[in-house]
């Protein structure tokens, strides 16, 4: 279909060219890397071998997949070269809209590269769709960022090459985004259409596309006793690199990713398979104005196996969203956690969890610290001695068997029949490489479990009910809590510590300058003031918190001391995890309907 | 003052000879004594290492100043005049036996220290010396050729950092022999025989390990005043379970030795651990003994090497620098493939296809499979992707199988795939493929032909008869020699084989130094690691328990089941006390917990001490000076008679 839109009308494609410069650094090289003179000799076929080879074809199909609009879609996924196309299709159909209004337009310059994107699209028809599915304050949002993105690329280009010879683009003074037809109450000024005709000559002649911010600086220039022919092989070669350098750059997986926030609102941001969940939560931290408590958290939720799990700071986004299949109801919320962190807060709850509440309620900071570093600064992780029995489903089974269940480092092992406990008689039921950690919710209904607080352990890339999938289900929340806390530590060891310390440090920069209205000169000395103090202070963000995230989470642990009729220590039910937004905490809100659904362009 | 004759004897005359009767007066002082001895034994030679034994009450005469009357000695006193240091035959964790001079007359806490200089091992409190373990007298006469290492050559100078020549300790490069010792203290000894591990001492249960914690030697005596003789056999070993400060740079000897006493724990059964955690083990002791022996001098490389290795590091970096675009656009382009004709078999529920061929082509992360080479070019019959995917092998050697299982994520579950393979060769090569696509890497990627190396010299383990691939015969380690004997009597050889190959992909591809810290880390993660045992009685009970003491706890076993009663933690400890009459210790808790025990299997001085001493490991890091604080080590363990 993009290839008809961009067929249709040679005409679109200098401003195509323009808007990808303008939309993101990434896609501006990869086109001009394309069409650089310099490195044409050694293009390299690898571009056309990407996108007719079958292999990466039905590789990118998988991972691209718009979603339906009746459900709400949260993620739509695609590789650079995807956010090409569909933008360059939203050209198009401006460029329709333009044409429309008498304004004339410039006519086809490279055929080439053009072609090449149209091998990039294809199967992806429904980009627009999609696109017309987010609100378009999301649209705007997202677009705002890629021009920042864009323009500090550039900016930084300005400073650092003056040398060019072909002025830059002022990015500033662009128009806004052309994607946003006027439906959208943008007018779309004539700079619109003037903008790529000034620009794409010096596209054309410019050697080099801009260098992405991250690029160091071009090698020393301790050359000046060089012959000029030396000279220029060294540009050459540099060139070259860097021209290589960006492609490498366009290969660079993207998604843009719809997060549900607690009061059932969204945020539409991009996120490359560089960045790191934390990256992602800092993100959000800017864009909500939200108090950067350590709790924060980036949430999957998988509504057909009804599970959920929290995603650790350290890994990148874009490589478990890449396993959501096409159909997916999944979400990502950002939401706070108590568990995320509990486990440094009072270390004490899971290291000696056998004990008696009182006295573990009682501990002092100093033997908190202490637990600590026995655990996590030694020169291995320990991790905590967890032990019971559990009800366990596997295997596609319907029954839930009673086993008793021990954690070690190595993976969760259970005694088997007429066993004793023993290390050399245990029986290996999971190790952690392949397996993630979820919640189960309401499983109760769902498989007649025995009980509401059941985890389950499966592959990330498995989406549905299968026999790979192994199902707990514990007595109570709070071993619940210490079963999937103590999963985590045995799979991610130290490094939950260094997110945990990563987390403190920003939510520590952030309480100092909420504080600094208030009359509080100190930071705080512990995470769960960290956490919970700066929260009704921060200035209200335009997306609101409910304060209600903090208050349940003083609840939590309040209850926890408490103690009723059980030895363990008791748990609110599993809701009060979930900070209490309206109507669903589990599931919020799918986003409203679009205002104006524009039918996809020809 | 009366003059008298005291009786010393002096080990130079000889065994014959008797003592020397020297006469002294009451105020004469040590000093005095001495200088009277050795003028009297008119031999002439450096007597400066001998000091007085007095025999009968166990004790040295070492303050020169005092006098025989301050000291309490008479006319029926019985001296010794001989050396401070003497040869001992030490057994060091790594099982070598090697025989140095030590110090017998100072706190064994010091002589340990002596030692460790001299092996080059920092922080030699966490080390103590205990008797072995009785050995059968009949397998004497057979072990006459035990291999002994000698360093008895090296003087045990106070110098307090030994200065490095050619990456070792200078004393140690004075000669061949010596740098033979120094190779074989900082670099892991070969895997042992099985029969090897099957016929050592191995503890069957709590007791029998409470039983070797009763060996330990008092820190605060010396080693004579323990009955210790010169040439007597004694192991050293690490005794506290708290590595202070692992360094890898400075610390070859210590962490080699460290992990032979690991290993042999492990192999031994002293420690308990799960089948899959021993299969690691044993991949992990594979893969350094594999490397150690191909890289030696990767644990003693020397400053020039490090100058030459930094060099060419350089050298590296700057050929980097220039072809990384042709890298990079090699990486880009061109990854390698791998093509062939194999079988393919989809268990399928009800359903008994055998193996079919199809042509196989791997691609980046994936396989696609083909009817036939010459529509290789068209579309597949089937693609996987295999990132995130399981492998496991199937094979047996002598059956010529070669089978590669393949349990590949999607979302409604895992797929099960069997490719089964024609040769060694090419089933090594689509393994490697497979495990690093399974790791989300290509065929590019740089580890690809050690992968498949690796695979391929695992396979020759399996092999009937070794010898035919005689290029990796050395190679070919028994199985059967990385794991305790528990799993000897359970698993044959070949059964073994690739259990241990499947833990050992994930380790493979470790430095030397890495894979003993892996070994030494998933050791400490076992649950009963670091536990020390002794049997006890606590006051108010009838039966004999197990106190357990940790590096951060004490635990409390019932002797019977083995389950932990109770747990006390050393942060809560407020003061222990021990009544050295009725040998008996009393520790106070936070809270006004109370407890007291008596000691069956050891001296209470040993339990006493073993708190002390982790009380004292605990107060290091706290203090970041790298000099030993020996007094407080003293006050903490030393005892009544320390005092």
């Amino acid at each position: 279909m993009e290839n008809s839109s961009s067929k249709s009308s040679g005409s679109e494609n200098p401003s195509m060219e323009i808007s990808f410069q303008r939309l993101s650094p990434s896609a501006a090289e990869s086109q001009a890397k394309l069409s650089c003179p310099t490195s044409e000799g050694d293009d390299p076929p690898e571009p056309a071998g990407y996108s007719s080879s079958p292999s990466s074809l039905s590789d990118s199909v998988s991972v691209i997949h718009p979603l339906p609009p009746v459900k709400g879609g949260d993620v739509i996924a695609f590789k650079m070269d995807d956010i090409d196309a569909m933008f360059s299709d939203l050209l198009g159909e401006m460029d329709l809209l333009t044409q429309s209004l008498g304004v004339d337009t410039a006519p086809p310059e490279s055929q080439s590269s053009s072609n090449t994107e149209i091998n990039f699209s294809i199967g992806f028809t429904d980009f627009n769709e999609s696109l017309n599915e987010l609100e378009d304050n999301d649209l705007d949002a997202l677009m705002a960022d890629l021009m920042a993105d864009i323009s500090a690329t550039e900016e930084k280009l300005a400073l650092g090459d003056s040398s060019r010879p072909d002025p830059l683009p002022e990015p500033m003074g662009l128009p806004p985004p052309p994607s946003l037809p006027q439906d959208y109450g943008l007018p779309t000024s004539p700079g619109n259409t003037s903008g790529p005709r000034a620009l794409a000559p010096s596209q054309a002649a410019l050697p080099i596309p801009p260098a992405p911010a991250s690029q160091p600086p071009a090698p020393p220039q301790a050359c000046e006793s060089l012959l000029p022919e030396e000279v220029e092989a060294q540009a050459k070669a540099d060139k070259i690199k860097l021209a290589l350098e960006k492609l490498k750059e366009a290969k660079v997986k993207k998604l843009v990713i719809k997060v549900v926030m607690n009061d059932g609102s969204s945020k539409t941001l991009m996120v490359d398979e560089r960045q790191t969940v934390r990256d992602v939560l800092d993100n959000l931290f800017e864009k909500t104005h939200c108090d950067c408590g350590v709790d924060w958290c980036l949430y999957e939720t998988n509504p057909e196996l009804q599970i959920e799990r929290g995603f650790e700071d350290h890994e990148n986004l874009v490589e478990p969203l890449s396993a959501w299949t096409r159909d997916s109801e999944n979400q990502i919320l950002f939401l706070k956690r108590i568990d995320k962190y509990a486990i440094f807060k009072n270390p004490q709850n899971f290291y000696l969890w056998k004990r008696d509440t009182k006295s573990l309620k009682d501990m002092k900071e100093k033997d908190k610290e202490m637990l600590l570093e026995e655990n996590f600064c030694g020169s291995s992780i320990i991790v905590p001695d967890m032990e019971g029995p559990l009800y366990l489903k596997e295997d596609g089974k319907r029954a839930w068997k009673q086993r008793y269940f021990l954690l070690r480092a190595s993976g969760i092992y259970y005694v088997p029949k007429g066993k004793s406990k023993t290390s050399r008689d245990l029986a290996c039921f999971v190790q952690f490489d392949n397996v993630n950690v979820y919640y189960g919710k309401e499983y109760k209904h769902k498989y007649k479990a025995p009980s509401e607080f059941c985890f389950v352990l499966k592959h990330p890339q498995i989406q549905k009910e299968s026999q790979y999938i192994k199902y707990l289900s514990c007595e109570d929340n709070w071993t619940m809590t210490l079963w999937v806390t103590g999963i985590r530590i045995a799979k991610y060891g130290m490094m939950l510590y260094d997110n945990y310390k990563e987390a403190m440090k920003k939510a520590a920069v952030s309480s100092l300058w909420s504080n600094r209205t208030i009359t509080n000169s100190s930071t705080p000395p512990t995470p769960s003031k960290a956490s919970s103090q700066p929260n009704g202070h921060a200035p209200q963000p335009p997306v609101q918190m409910p304060t209600a995230a903090t208050a349940s989470s003083e609840a939590w642990a309040e209850t926890k001391g408490h103690g009723n009729t059980s030895s363990l220590p008791p748990l609110p039910p599993s809701e009060d995890f979930l900070p209490p937004p309206p109507p669903d905490p589990v599931m919020p809100l799918p986003p409203p309907p679009p205002d104006s659904v524009l039918p996809p362009p020809p | 003052m009366a003059a008298w004759d005291l009786s010393v004897a002096v080990e130079e005359l000889g065994p014959e000879a008797p003592p020397l009767s020297v006469s002294v007066t009451s105020d004469l002082h040590i000093g005095g004594v001495i200088l009277k001895v050795v003028e009297k034994t008119e031999i002439s030679r450096d007597w400066s290492d001998h000091a007085l034994w007095w025999e009968q009450k166990q004790q040295w005469l070492l303050s020169p100043a005092w006098t025989l009357d301050k000291c309490g000695i008479h006319a029926d006193a019985r001296l010794t005049f001989t050396p401070q240091h003497k040869p001992l035959r030490l057994g060091l964790p790594n099982g070598v036996t090697l025989k140095l001079r030590a110090c017998f007359s100072g706190p064994a806490f010091r002589t340990v220290m002596g030692i460790c200089r001299v092996l080059n091992i920092r922080h030699p409190e966490e080390l103590s010396l205990l008797r072995p373990v009785e050995e059968k007298k009949k397998k004497k006469d057979k072990e006459t050729a035990e291999e002994v290492y000698d360093l008895t050559g090296v003087p045990l100078t106070s110098v307090s950092i030994p200065s490095l020549y050619n990456g070792m300790p200078a004393h140690f490069a004075d000669s061949p022999q010596t740098e033979a010792v120094y190779k074989m203290l900082s670099i892991t000894q070969p895997a042992p025989a099985p029969e090897n591990i099957t016929k050592m001492y191995r503890p069957a249960s709590v007791v029998d390990k409470a039983h070797i914690h009763s060996r330990w030697l008092d820190s605060s005596r010396s080693l004579l005043q323990q009955g210790v003789q010169e040439n007597d056999r004694l192991w050293l070993r690490f005794k506290y379970y708290s590595f202070y400060d692992l360094e890898p740079k400075y610390d070859a000897v210590r962490l080699t030795q460290l992990y032979e006493q690991a290993r042999w724990a492990v192999l031994l059964e002293d420690i308990d651990c799960t089948e899959e955690e021993m299969m690691l083990f044993g991949a992990l002791q594979y893969h350094i003994n594999k490397v150690s022996q191909s890289e030696p001098q990767g644990m003693t490389s020397c400053p020039a090497m490090d100058d030459l290795d930094s060099a060419l590091q350089c050298l590296e970096v700057k050929m980097d620098g220039e072809t990384s675009s042709m890298d990079m656009l090699e990486t880009m382009t061109t990854a390698p493939e791998l093509h062939d004709y194999l079988k393919i078999f989809r268990p399928k529920r009800l359903t008994l296809k055998g193996y079919k061929q199809y042509w196989f082509t791997f691609k980046d992360t994936s396989i696609s499979y083909y009817k036939s080479k010459e529509e290789g070019f068209g579309e597949p019959i089937q693609q996987m992707n295999l990132k995130g995917c399981e492998v496991a092998p199937d094979v047996n050697v002598a059956g010529q199988k070669f089978c590669i299982k393949l349990l590949i994520p999607a979302p409604e579950g895992m797929n099960e795939v069997y490719l089964r393979c024609e040769n060694e060769k090419q089933y090594s090569q689509w393994m490697a493929a497979c495990r690093l696509a399974s790791k989300g890497k290509n065929l590019a990627d740089s580890s690809f032909p050690t992968e498949v190396q690796n695979i391929q010299a695992f396979l020759t383990m399996q092999c009937p008869n070794p010898k035919s691939q005689s290029a990796q015969a050395d190679d070919s380690i028994n199985t059967h020699s990385l794991v305790s004997p528990r799993y000897q009597k359970k698993y044959k050889a070949k059964q073994l084989t690739p259990r241990i190959l499947e833990a050992y992909q994930n380790v493979a591809q470790l430095s030397l130094t890495d894979a003993i810290l892996r070994f030494l880390q998933i050791w400490q993660a076992l649950p009963d690691f670091g536990v020390s045992y002794f049997v006890v009685r606590f006051k108010g009970s009838r039966k004999d328990e197990v106190l357990g003491i940790a590096n951060n706890r004490l635990i409390r076993i019932d002797l019977g089941v083995g389950d932990v009663v109770k747990t006390w933690r050393y942060n809560n400890m407020r003061q222990w006390n021990v009544n050295w009459d009725i040998k008996q210790v009393a520790i106070e808790f936070d809270g006004n917990v109370n407890i007291a025990f008596s000691c069956v299997t050891a001296n209470c001085k040993i339990v006493h001490e073993y708190i002390g001493g982790y009380i004292f490991m605990s107060t290091r890091s706290r203090e970041q000076s790298d000099t030993l604080n020996e007094d407080l080590f003293h006050k903490l363990t030393g005892g009544h008679d320390a005092l």
